[in-house]
């Protein structure tokens, strides 16, 4: 049996009476100590989690050795950018536009019933031109030129590919590891593991925005950043783009931050009388919880405080940047989130399904994404911070190299799912960078070198944060789950 | 087992003289001495190795992945799972691996001991390890003899004998005496009884999701009967409220949504189910009949409709209406639902890994997985369609729109018929081919002939429109008829719109055929495979038809081992926390065994001779000495017993966050005490679904008595549900394990969210208008809240704020006057402005207590 390193119950009691008596103090304004370890998950999910009899942060040794990462910025695109129109550039489409894809690689293939059906699938051209950048040469085209500037600084695999020929499905399995809902997302697969190192902020946030034009239905499922069957509280919090950014974070109209304080002293000394009564270690759990919403209070709304940040940074992001909920806004956001020790923060865009209207939304879709992502990079690596952040760009799967739709309706042209080779950039901690891994053949259609599945990229982001991912597992109906199921391998080639 | 160990060391001296040959016989390497900490771990073993609770676990959970159930998986030819296949001789290596009786001749025991990373099991890649405790209770078991045991929860329930106890006084009835018998054999003392007030609180919410009035708490203080706690139970248990409390429980387990979920997330129609669920909890529908309605409620002889309504529960799954979607993989994922969903919520066992391949651990082969697939296989719905209402529905609108509907109906078909005929002179094809095969119409109607495609009355309002308007000028009269049949159609459809069109399930005239899915791929059809029930559980009813009521039946057959057990420890974890299986989802070999086995076997058994009574269930639960212990925890407890596995005390825990929402509107006074119909719109922060929909779904919150119904009663939708509530099952999939984690978000909700403040408002006039002194204030409303008068120092702590708060606000009138103005509550009269806002800051205090918060 696996032995589990949680304080003993006796220990874990003497724990809570220091840590009430520690509150004692902080309530008389004494301390501004550090409230990390009450603020991390593990720490606080001991008594809980002895309920539920799963192992807490504390008994799961991690990190199993030194990671080069400590936190991650994911910006996950969702409705699949077209990989041949973006960065995988293949002069044979140009050649071939106009004629039918060769059976060899179409014959038998699932598409979604959009082009499933269609019978001409002639291969189109990219709409963008291509040009290398940088010392790395890194292809890229011209619809990113600010990402074309930080080429240097990106790692692109370019042989991506899985499993789903449908958005949520793919999604889904991008995020957790498995197409059907349930199963906990890679932000609270790590919170669960490696705890919080934020003092004031929860260890797993979340935004999401979408295209002006909301061209695209995409939705943002809330499982995109569920905790599957680990304890909820390592799912992800949801910053929004409007009203509160966390739920129900503003104290009611006409009281102040100094009455709730004095309410929240008199709820401790009040759960106190309680405590004496009941020695229910829950009830402590619970005091802390409540400071840590208070904390939450001042330090979410300094973070959406934008008004100390330089114009030259603002600019960097982009005018979007003033929008609150546009991809711009949450990618400095993550910066921000990044600096204050959020472990993992997923900034969801959705826009890129581009069916009908790649001629001309494609463009439009990357001119809201591609400043703020470059900027991103640039940001966090003159604060010193690429060094120990990784950040990944990328969607659920590519786009087919041919058309979907009729020829000579240009309006009309768009690109149809493409599971089977795509391409996504990662950077920063533990990542080559300037270098392009794996490759795709003369279509863009299948990978030729270096396959990359999904399940292979989870175990390579496991292991940058330290972590085994074979080992990593949670005992769930009679069975051990991991992030990458039964799979996966690192890909070494792309490690620093 | 001394001897053992003896032999083992003098083999170990011996071995270094003897061949290799003699080594590869009796199948021990060279380093097969018993390591020290395995010999000490067998000092420290029970007398007894018990298959069932000692080496299954073990067998299980490192073995059995290679050397279980799933053939297709096995290696080296060795199962660990049946005994005759493991204690026989292995042809390929010449083998045994377990001689009973004898450990040192077994192979197993020689590959757990070995000290050859290559060698030794289970293997370094597995990531799994024996402990030592675990190599010496194998080794002791083989000693014993290796007998091995079916699965615990596979052999039928009995009830065992209540055994002897030292404390006589105690037990109240049956479930007491296995509990106490336990404590005792543990050196545990059972706590006292819990206060009256605590008791009538714990009751309250456990049976009705309501806390008592202070009245009510008073009244049962006073009883001096000596059936005074019985009466209460009686009184929660005949409760209206009874129902809405449990059907809660019921709708996480069966997945209910008002929408369907993804793209869309159009709404449905599935409350009328709702309803019937609370109706048939308040009316103690057996659990018999609830389930053979559920599963097949429409297979019934003479169902009625509200019949073939409980069979809504297998069509609260979500649907896929993606464009772009496969119809049949949308089918098929569906299916798989159902399976999965009954077989965890009825018989906890989890199908879904045989989904794709033989289950590891559990006796359930990919084939019967399929088997069970067909019985849920076979109904009318095709994965099409992206609306909210998916067919097969039943109507179950009040008697005047079913009338209504279908004579709109029966004019749409005279109608439509009529249109038919008239076709058929006017586009001459061949018998029984659509219109749209006529040259005629193909001409007439040149680029949309497809609109032709279907018979009159399949046509929709769009194509009827189409064809109107080319006919228009073409064929005046052709095109008035076709005109009165498009009114017809709008018209129906209309009334269609407003009938209460439930989606259920029916079965196909002709059988679809199931096959094994490889990997459940819904295109990798394998071998074809017929409705059946697992070989490791009993056989279907005689003299039936082999469908979904058979299933449904045999489910509640007396001799069905889990149905029973599975139910009542689902219940169990709602009254103490956890259930006497922990794993409420996974009663197979996984999962953990039951901390108390005779209690469950013995409630299981009484719950089916009781003819599935559910009250008669929980009253025997509540009436028992172990649920009316205090929830008090000492040291010496906590230390002996973290988490309440053995029952010394009660357990305490936070309400669920749709019981603090019900109990915030209770106690102000503010519930709207209605039961039943279309779910409401309360409270949400605005901007939630645009958010989640891309701007094209918008919240329109309710009005006045909708804001203050039960939380039963909130819309669900799907993609995001109710925002108020922190800590439910996400109803995506079936869920029995209660989720109750604590993070500072639910601290921000009962803080801040207007729902929590507007109670403490509504609350705070209540007080002030119940009584005249500031002291009698805070003993009321602190009662209000926690079911109990207030000490001295909480009196105190209470006095204090509040005279700074009246003085913080009498300084601040415009901040009084926001504090009361939260909310769409209005009081009739006013109230003194401070007084008010001071009381409200008060009131949320007490609702954010932690003991207002948590039954104890």
């Amino acid at each position: 049996m696996t032995k589990n390193k949680l304080l003993h119950p006796a220990e874990e009691y003497a724990a809570q009476i220091t840590r009430r008596n520690f509150f004692g103090k902080m309530v008389q304004g004494v301390g501004t100590l550090a409230l990390g370890s009450l603020l991390n998950p593990g720490l606080l999910s001991a008594n809980s989690l002895a309920s539920t009899g799963s192992l807490g942060t504390a008994g799961l040794g991690l990190p199993h050795f030194a990671p080069k990462a400590k936190r991650i910025i994911y910006l996950f695109q969702n409705g699949a950018p077209s990989h041949v129109d973006l960065f995988d550039y293949k002069p044979m489409l140009r050649k071939w536009h106009g004629r039918q894809i060769p059976d060899e690689l179409a014959k038998g293939k699932r598409f979604s019933t959009m082009t499933g059906g269609q019978e001409e699938r002639p291969v189109i051209a990219e709409i963008s031109n291509f040009a290398q950048h940088g010392q790395s040469g890194a292809w890229v085209s011209d619809f990113m030129p600010e990402t074309a500037k930080v080429a240097d600084d990106l790692c692109f695999i370019k042989s991506m590919y899985t499993e789903s020929v449908n958005h949520a499905p793919a999604i889904t399995f991008f995020l957790t590891g498995s197409e059907q809902p349930g199963r906990p997302s890679m932000g609270a697969w790590l919170t669960y593991g490696l705890g919080s190192s934020s003092e004031d902020l929860p260890a797993f946030v979340t935004m999401t925005s979408r295209d002006k034009e909301a061209s695209c239905g995409q939705i943002f499922y809330d499982y995109y950043w569920g905790s599957g069957f680990l304890p909820t509280k390592f799912q992800g919090v949801k910053f929004r783009g409007g009203g509160d950014p966390v739920l129900y974070l503003k104290n009611p109209q006409g009281t102040n931050r100094e009455m709730r304080r004095n309410i929240l002293n008199d709820l401790e000394s009040l759960n106190e009388i309680n405590f004496q009564e009941y020695g229910d270690p829950e009830i402590n759990t619970r005091i802390a919880q409540y400071e840590m919403a208070y904390k939450m209070q001042m330090s979410v709304p300094e973070l959406t405080d934008m008004s100390d940040e330089p114009q030259h940074i603002l600019d960097m992001y982009g005018p979007d940047v003033h929008r609150k909920g546009s991809f711009a806004y949450n990618c400095l956001m993550a910066r921000k989130l990044a600096e204050k020790g959020v472990k993992f923060v997923q900034c969801m865009h959705a826009g890129w399904d581009q069916h009908r209207n790649l001629n001309h939304q494609l463009k439009i879709q990357c001119k809201d994404t591609d400043a703020p992502s470059a900027a991103l990079i640039k940001d966090l690596k003159q604060r010193g911070l690429l060094e120990d952040t990784l950040v990944i760009w990328g969607g659920e799967f590519g786009r087919t190299p041919f058309l979907q739709g009729n020829i000579k309706d240009y309006k009309n042209w768009g690109r149809d799912h493409h599971p089977y080779v795509f391409s996504l950039w990662m950077a920063g901690a533990g990542v080559k960078p300037g270098v392009t891994y794996g490759a795709s053949d003369d279509f863009g259609f299948n990978p030729v070198e270096n396959p990359v599945h999904v399940h292979d990229f989870q175990a390579t982001v496991m292991h940058l944060m330290g972590i085994n991912h074979e080992h990593f597992t949670f005992k769930h109906q009679g069975r051990r789950y991991r992030l990458t199921d039964v799979h996966g391998h690192v890909v070494k080639g792309i490690l620093s | 087992m001394h001897n053992y160990v003896r032999q083992i060391s003098i083999f170990h001296t011996m071995n270094r003289y003897l061949t290799l040959v003699f080594l590869a016989i009796v199948a021990l390497g060279c380093d097969s001495r018993l390591p020290d900490e395995v010999a000490e771990a067998t000092d420290n073993l029970p007398e007894v190795i018990d298959f069932n609770f000692h080496v299954r676990p073990i067998l299980s959970d490192r073995c059995f992945h290679c050397h279980g159930f799933d053939e297709n998986g096995r290696k080296a030819n060795l199962r660990l799972d049946v005994r005759e296949a493991a204690t026989a001789v292995i042809a390929e290596s010449g083998n045994t691996p377990i001689v009973p009786g004898n450990p040192h001749k077994s192979a197993v025991v020689e590959r757990i001991l070995n000290q050859d990373p290559e060698l030794v099991m289970p293997p370094k890649e597995s990531k799994l390890e024996l402990s030592a405790e675990e190599k010496a209770i194998l080794i002791k078991w083989i000693e014993q003899g290796a007998n091995w045991k079916e699965h615990w929860a596979y052999i039928v329930p009995a009830k065992a004998e209540l055994p002897q106890v030292k404390n006589q006084t105690w037990p109240k009835n049956e479930i007491d005496f296995f509990v106490l018998k336990k404590l005792e054999s543990l050196g545990l003392q059972p706590s006292e009884e819990a206060a009256r007030e605590t008791l009538i609180r714990r009751l309250s919410f456990d049976l009705t999701g309501l806390p008592p009035t202070p009245e009510a708490v008073e009244q049962y203080k006073q009883d001096q009967s000596t059936n005074a706690y019985e009466k209460l139970v009686d009184r929660l248990l005949s409760s209206r409220h009874f129902g809405e409390r449990w059907a809660w429980e019921w709708l996480d387990v069966a997945r209910y949504a008002d929408t369907n979920g993804y793209q869309g997330d159009p709404t449905r129609i599935m409350w009328p189910w709702r309803d019937w669920v609370v109706k048939a909890f308040n009316d103690n529908m057996p659990f018999d009949e609830f389930t053979i309605k559920q599963i097949a409620g429409d297979l019934l002889p003479n169902a009625s409709r509200t019949d073939i309504l409980a069979t809504a529960f297998n069509r609260n799954h979500p649907f896929n209406g993606e464009g772009g979607k496969i119809p049949e993989e949308v089918r098929v994922q569906n299916v798989f639902d159902r399976v999965e969903t009954v077989g965890t919520a009825w018989m906890a066992i989890t199908l879904n890994c045989s989904r794709c391949h033989d289950h590891k651990f559990d006796a359930i082969s990919q084939k019967e997985y399929y088997q069970l697939f067909d019985y849920f296989n076979q109904t009318s719905e095709t994965g099409k369609g992206s609306s909210g209402t998916i067919p097969p529905v039943v109507d179950v609108s009040p008697e005047e729109d079913l009338q209504k509907i279908a004579a709109l109906k029966k004019y749409l078909i005279e109608i439509a018929n009529e249109v038919d005929e008239v076709e058929i002179d006017k586009f001459p094809r061949e018998a029984d081919q659509p219109a749209s095969k006529s040259k005629k119409i193909q001409e007439a109607a040149g680029s949309f002939f497809n609109a032709f495609d279907n018979q009159a009355f399949d046509r929709g309002q769009f194509v009827l429109r189409k064809i109107y308007e080319h006919f228009t000028n073409k064929d005046p009269s052709y095109a008035n008829l076709v005109q009165k049949l498009r009114e017809a159609r709008l018209e129906y459809d209309r009334q269609l719109s407003e009938n209460l069109q439930v989606m259920v399930m029916d079965q196909l005239p002709e059988r679809r055929s199931t096959h094994i899915l490889s990997k459940g791929n819904y295109s990798a059809t394998q071998e074809e495979v017929f409705s059946g029930v697992p070989a490791v559980l009993p056989e279907l009813p005689d003299g039936m038809e082999n469908d979904r009521l058979a299933l449904a039946k045999w489910l509640v057959s007396r001799d069905h081992p889990l149905t029973a057990r599975v139910t009542v420890n689902r219940y169990w974890q709602a009254f103490f926390g956890r259930g006497i299986v922990k794993t409420i989802e996974d009663f197979g070999v996984q999962g953990d065994l039951p901390s108390h086995p005779e209690v469950l076997d013995w409630l299981a058994v009484d719950f089916q001779e009781s003819g599935w009574d559910i009250k008669a269930l929980f009253k025997k639960i509540v009436m028992s000495a172990t649920y009316r212990q205090s929830s008090k925890v000492t040291k010496k407890l906590l230390e002996a017993d973290p988490e309440n596995k053995f029952l010394a005390r009660a357990t305490r825990m936070r309400l669920p966050s749709w019981m603090l929402r019900d109990q915030a509107l209770f106690i102000s006074g503010l519930m709207v005490d209605s039961l039943g119909g279309e779910p409401v719109k309360p409270y949400q922060p605005e901007g939630i679904w645009e958010e989640a929909t891309f701007g094209k779904i918008k919240y329109q919150q309710g009005q006045g008595d909708e804001l203050y119904r039960r939380t039963l009663y909130t819309f669900w939708r799907r993609i995001v549900g109710p925002t108020m509530l922190f800590d439910n099952s996400s109803r995506q999939v079936c869920e029995v394990k209660a989720l109750r984690t604590n993070t500072p978000l639910h601290a921000l909700t009962t803080l801040n969210d207007v729902t929590y403040v507007e109670a403490a408002k509504v609350l705070a006039e209540r007080t002030l208008r119940a009584q005249k002194m500031d002291s009698d204030r805070l003993k009321y409303m602190f009662e209000l809240a926690t079911s109990r008068k207030p000490k001295e120092k909480e009196i105190s702590i209470l006095t204090d704020r509040l005279e700074q708060l009246k003085k913080q606000y009498s300084e601040a009138e415009e901040e009084a006057k926001k504090i009361t103005a939260v909310g769409e509550y209005t009081p009739a009269t006013t109230l003194d402005l401070t007084d008010h806002a001071a009381f409200t800051v008060l009131g949320s205090l007490v609702l954010n207590l932690d003991e207002t918060i948590t039954r104890q």
